[in-house]
């Protein structure tokens, strides 16, 4: 077997010459030396570099002569073996001798020279994964810029160009600033969620806070706590770290610790406003005193712990104008103006409950419920009537009427009742039997009758209502007029008693009334049956309490709200100083005939 | 075995042995200066977790409340010293802030940013800018997290594929081997020549950065070459061989270059979301003020 030796070069015009030769022996050298059977002129090539030996199976070992290696089917390797069947290449400096098996089994050894590979470095970069993705640069700036056009460009621009929405708590109003629904840090709270798409209803201007004139346009019935010259002087001082905040804050246009908004945090959600901590309340009021000396209320911090007496309102005199509170701690005396032993019309055996028991309408002894009904709202009860409460016992039937029923005296008015007994007296009374007439009623029905007696009868029977024993005095207190008529005294009773807090009945039904209110020992309408904060405190404690099955932990919202009127109060009406429900009508300068004359049917 | 330097220093224990490590200056950015950032690190974590829990934020913690201010602030603060790498890594300049240091840090206060960022959420996400910018900032600290960790596994496997080949040797097999392919080529049939041209006419870099990622080349001509090619002459069965090599060596280069692509594709997510990240920031904090 024999190598053909095939040299490759090229003339300077760019021609190939192609010059062969057969070299027949086993084992060839490649180097720089002239010697060799292979003469490479490269000087990177060494004397001698690498020899090629035939093996008996066909293959060429090729082995590194020096210790440079030499390039293999493109590795640097300084020994490896070629078969040329399938051919190899061996790399020397520029030169690249291609070994392949001709036809006629002799082995070819095809030598050329490469150009040097300007491009192998550019080449090199297709290893990196950006040649495959986009840059890096171009994918930031894309990213940003879309960000930044779109969530604080558009929104701003926008806010700056258009005219502003106004508030609309229908929610019909979409605001005019675009995506600003994008900076919306939460839902808004379940009262303000209309107002969701309209994000300049509360931020009005640009980098300031929302202002409490925002919030009172719409909120324009809420009450403050207290006046906030007050509350800024009953506010116990800030912590250092507090102070610099709000110092801060306020510089930023925020209206300090009693702005609305210090409270009112909104976008946490479709939640309802939690009402304040006790914690909350008791920061000022734990120690109120000491900072605003000239309050009327009493320090306060938890109920269970630290709460002043209940101070219910009453009427300290009969017939007062205006009801005061209970100093802390007294038994005070109502001067309600009515007669009324509670515990005898509460005690099953005595003669009420018989009378009770013995009427259709009550059927058994009488309960409180008889008498006081609730408000339709099952949280206070309504004044108690006469005409629903007393009068099925207490009747002021007067008489049988011509047409068989029962005639009455109104209640309410001692002018009504001056007017009833003067027609008992004064007009036709029923006969006795059908065939029997009264003496004195011929042509009584007579439109030309005349009565020329004098009216002694009707001012008896006044005086005698009116009088001590009378048909009144069963429930009123007899008294004189200011011209010395005889008259009642006026029934005053508050419409609330505990004013500064909220009591809901509904809430406490498991309870019987005389759990809190001592009605059934009442011997007198001057007890003030209202229960004192022992009676509260047997279940309610402290918000820190543990609760138990009887223990209710109870912080100060249970009662008290920050806003008056506001939350819970809302419907109640605030309680002003009430009118007496019963007045007695001024006194007539009109002569008294006259008098009699109009109470004439 | 005991030196005497040795002892003095503590002995062979793996302390010790550490410590001669380090003075070679050869320890991993992870363990730089005794793990001195991940100590750091986690004391900001245990700081911002401490503070969460025990300062009364009223009404519930969110980042309005001054903890939260504090907490954007320090979030705001990290996030752009830490982007600052890139360009810390660009100055080659010797000095205590030396670039390992600094990797070091990026890596455990980027981490620390997972516990600072998200306690400034107050747990409260939704579609908005702040959530834009969480969720980027998470993405980013996930391809960091991915990228150390690719960093620490994966160029091992790099070197194992090469075979102590270089990048600019794998390249000059193949064309080797091309040489070889186009003068073994001649003897054969027109659709077979065709195959063999397609073939050697394919880019080395042929396929998407997907196919970088799988490995998956459906379209390599070599392969199809290989199928099409027939082994009745011993030309057809000389080129059949000379492409099977050809195939190894591609199999070899695209192993090359799927370990990159993984070495590499964080940096695509990485880099242009820590941008975005930023955009998104400056939207949230002018935002957050102009709507106060």
């Amino acid at each position: 077997m024999a190598f053909l030796i095939r040299t490759i070069d090229f003339t300077a015009a760019g021609r190939e010459i192609v010059r062969d030769r057969v070299v027949d022996q086993p084992r060839l050298t490649v180097g720089r030396a002239a010697e060799n059977d292979i003469h490479l002129p490269d000087l990177a090539v060494e004397q001698r570099h690498v020899g090629i030996d035939l093996a008996a199976d066909g293959t060429l070992g090729v082995r590194a002569l020096g210790t440079l290696g030499f390039g293999l089917d493109g590795r640097v390797v300084t020994e490896g073996t070629i078969d040329p069947r399938t051919g190899g290449e061996i790399a020397l400096g520029a030169a690249r001798l291609a070994v392949t098996r001709e036809a006629d089994g002799n082995i070819a050894i095809t030598i050329r020279q490469v150009i040097a590979d300007e491009g192998k470095m550019d080449a090199l970069r297709g290893f990196a994964l950006a040649s495959k993705l986009p840059s890096k640069r171009a994918m930031s700036w894309i990213f940003a810029a879309a960000i930044v056009l779109l969530l604080l460009a558009l929104p701003i621009a926008s806010h700056l160009l258009c005219t502003p929405a106004k508030p609309d708590p229908t929610g019909k109003t979409e605001g005019a600033v675009l995506m600003d629904s994008a900076w919306s840090s939460g839902e808004l709270s379940l009262k303000h969620h209309s107002l969701e798409n309209n994000c300049e209803s509360c931020h009005v201007a640009a980098f300031e806070s929302v202002q409490d004139e925002t919030c009172l346009s719409c909120h324009k019935d809420i009450a403050d706590h207290a006046q906030k010259p007050r509350l800024a002087k009953g506010m116990p001082p800030l912590s250092q770290g507090d102070a610099l905040q709000w110092s801060i804050a306020e510089g930023f246009g925020k209206e300090g610790p009693l702005g609305c908004v210090a409270c009112h945090s909104e976008h946490e959600g479709p939640v309802r406003t939690q009402a304040a901590s006790e914690a909350f309340c008791g920061d000022c009021h734990k120690d109120l005193k000491t900072r605003l000396a000239d309050t009327d209320l009493a320090n306060a911090h938890d109920f269970g712990k630290d709460h002043p007496q209940f101070r219910p309102l009453y009427f300290a005199s009969f017939g007062a104008a205006k009801p005061v509170r209970a100093s802390a701690g007294t038994m005070p005396l109502e001067r309600s103006g009515l007669v009324f032993p509670h515990d005898v019309h509460m005690n099953p055996r005595g003669g009420a409950a018989r009378m009770a028991v013995s009427l259709a309408q009550y059927g058994a002894p009488l309960e409180c419920k008889d008498c006081h009904a609730p408000t339709a709202d099952k949280v206070t009860f309504k004044p108690v009537e006469m005409e629903q409460a007393c009068e099925a016992c207490h009747s002021l039937v007067s008489g049988r009427t011509a047409g068989g029923g029962f005639g009455k005296l109104r209640h309410g008015s001692v002018k009504n009742l001056a007017e009833d007994l003067a027609r008992i007296t004064s007009g036709p009374r029923p006969a006795l039997a059908p065939s029997r007439q009264r003496p004195g009623q011929i042509g009584s029905a007579s439109p030309y009758r005349a009565d020329f007696g004098r009216p002694v009868r009707a001012y008896i029977g006044i005086s005698n209502a009116l009088s001590t024993g009378g048909v009144c005095t069963e429930c009123h207190l007899p008294t004189r007029g200011p011209t010395g008529q005889a008259d009642l005294m006026p029934v005053n009773f508050p419409e609330r008693f505990l004013t500064g807090g909220y009591f809901s009945h509904a809430a406490h039904t498991k309870q019987k009334c005389s759990d809190c209110h001592a009605a059934e020992t009442s011997k007198l309408a001057s007890d003030l049956l209202m229960p004192d904060l022992k009676s509260c405190r047997t279940c309610h404690l402290g918000a820190s309490a543990v609760k138990t099955a009887k223990i209710v932990p109870s912080d100060c919202a249970m009662c008290h709200a920050y806003h008056v009127p506001s939350g819970q109060w809302q419907g109640l009406k605030l309680i002003q100083p009430a009118a007496p429900h019963y007045k007695p009508p001024p006194p007539e300068k009109s002569k008294v005939a006259a008098k009699i004359a109009r109470a004439r049917p | 075995m005991a030196t005497k330097a040795g002892a003095k220093a503590g002995g062979t224990g793996r302390f010790s042995q550490d410590e001669r490590r380090r003075d070679s200056d050869h320890v991993s950015f992870l363990k730089h200066k005794g793990f001195r950032w991940l100590w750091i690190a986690l004391a900001l974590c245990a700081a911002s977790i401490a503070g969460y829990l025990m300062i009364d934020q009223d009404p519930r913690p969110n980042g309005g409340t001054w903890y939260g201010y504090t907490l954007g602030t320090i979030g705001f603060g990290l996030i752009l010293w830490l982007s600052l790498l890139g360009v810390r890594k660009r100055r080659i300049n010797p000095g205590v802030w030396s670039l390992k240091a600094w990797t070091s840090a990026h890596v455990y206060l980027g981490l620390a940013l997972i516990v600072v960022g998200t306690l400034h959420t107050g747990f409260q996400i939704g579609w908005n800018v702040h959530t834009l910018a969480y969720v980027l900032m998470l993405l980013v600290i996930a391809t960091g997290i991915y990228g150390v960790i690719v960093y620490a596994t994966l160029p091992q496997s790099l070197s194992a594929n090469r075979k102590e080949m270089t990048r600019a040797q794998m390249l000059d097999a193949l064309t080797a081997l091309d040489r070889q392919l186009e003068s073994a080529a001649q003897p054969l049939a027109r659709a077979e020549s065709d195959l063999v041209i397609a073939a050697l006419g394919q880019d080395v870099f042929y396929g998407s950065a997907l196919a970088r990622l799988t490995g998956s080349y459906p379209g390599c001509k070599t392969a199809r070459a290989l199928a099409g090619m027939g082994t009745g002459s011993e030309a057809e069965a000389r080129v059949a061989s000379l492409l099977e090599k050809r195939r190894e060596q591609l199999a070899q280069i695209r192993g090359a270059l799927r370990i990159r692509a993984l070495l590499e594709i964080w940096l695509f997510i990485h880099i242009p979301l820590t941008i975005a990240l930023i955009a998104a920031l400056t939207a949230h904090v002018i935002s957050v003020f102009y709507y106060w």
